[in-house]
């Protein structure tokens, strides 16, 4: 119960950080592929750099543990990514 | 309060949000947020009604079980808050086509925006159950321990999103 309500607002600052991003929006997200607006791509790469900063450092700390890192399977995350792509740039999700 | 109501943050201001929740779900749940997964748990369910012996394969028995699961709250989440997030900003309105530069190169129909975001949607949601995560849950949520994954996701995604851009776009592009 905690975990799907504490999901509900993880969820909820994520929809509001896209937002503000305006990530929601699709010329946001297809101009990334045409090079004229670079923002999917700052937003995505600050989110890493914060992301694995923090996780790491509790990690260092001993006060978190790593979770189920997301399976590599070459052709799948090739084969998968190339067809997302495809309807990234498309409909501008 | 100010900052609430601004129509547009700088996308590192917004990255460094979204890096937080990260950490924080990490931290608190050991859950990494993602948004496709969350189709596809509701998807199982509408399998699970309508065809129960389609859902009885692999996939939805081991990869992804059925059911109103965490990455169904962070789906329901990420509407809410995008939602309150554009009202307090005033950038919230209902339209059927919302986009201005869609509407310049693609023109005001409707029917066509609404028939690539269908499609769209299916591709890219085939896309990701294939690959093991979208955008958030694979790309970020794999990224940020350096999966391999993540990173050929990532490029697997730009290789095939330009191309289609620029088919899109034609001599725009």
């Amino acid at each position: 119960m905690f975990e799907m309500v504490f999901s509900l607002a993880m969820g909820f600052l994520f929809g509001f950080a896209l937002q503000k991003a305006g990530l929601s929006k699709y010329h946001k997200i297809v101009n990334v592929f045409r090079f004229t607006d670079l923002a999917v791509l700052k937003f995505m790469m600050t989110t890493l750099a914060v992301s694995m900063v923090g996780v790491f450092a509790l990690n260092t700390l001993g006060v978190v543990a790593l979770p189920n890192i997301p399976a590599t399977y070459v052709i799948g995350n090739l084969i998968g990514g190339l067809i997302f792509g495809v309807g990234m740039a498309g409909a501008g999700f | 309060m100010n900052l609430l109501k601004q129509k547009e943050w700088s996308p590192y201001l917004a990255g460094t949000l979204l890096g937080l929740v990260y950490v924080i779900s990490i931290a608190v749940t050991g859950i990494i947020p993602g948004a496709s997964g969350a189709f596809e748990n509701i998807g199982g369910l509408i399998a699970q009604s309508l065809y129960p012996d389609l859902a009885k394969n692999t996939y939805f028995q081991f990869v992804m079980p059925p059911g109103i699961t965490t990455a169904v709250m962070i789906l329901l989440g990420i509407m809410i808050g995008a939602f309150v997030s554009a009202k307090l900003s005033g950038d919230f309105k209902l339209q059927t086509v919302s986009d201005d530069q869609w509407k310049r190169v693609f023109g005001k129909a409707t029917w066509k925006r609404w028939l690539v975001l269908f499609v769209g949607g299916i591709i890219l949601e085939f896309g990701a159950g294939i690959a093991g995560g979208c955008t958030s849950g694979l790309a970020i949520g794999g990224g940020l321990f350096l999966a391999p994954s993540a990173f050929i996701f990532i490029a697997a995604m730009f290789a095939s999103g330009i191309p289609v851009a620029m088919l899109m776009y034609w001599r725009k592009y």
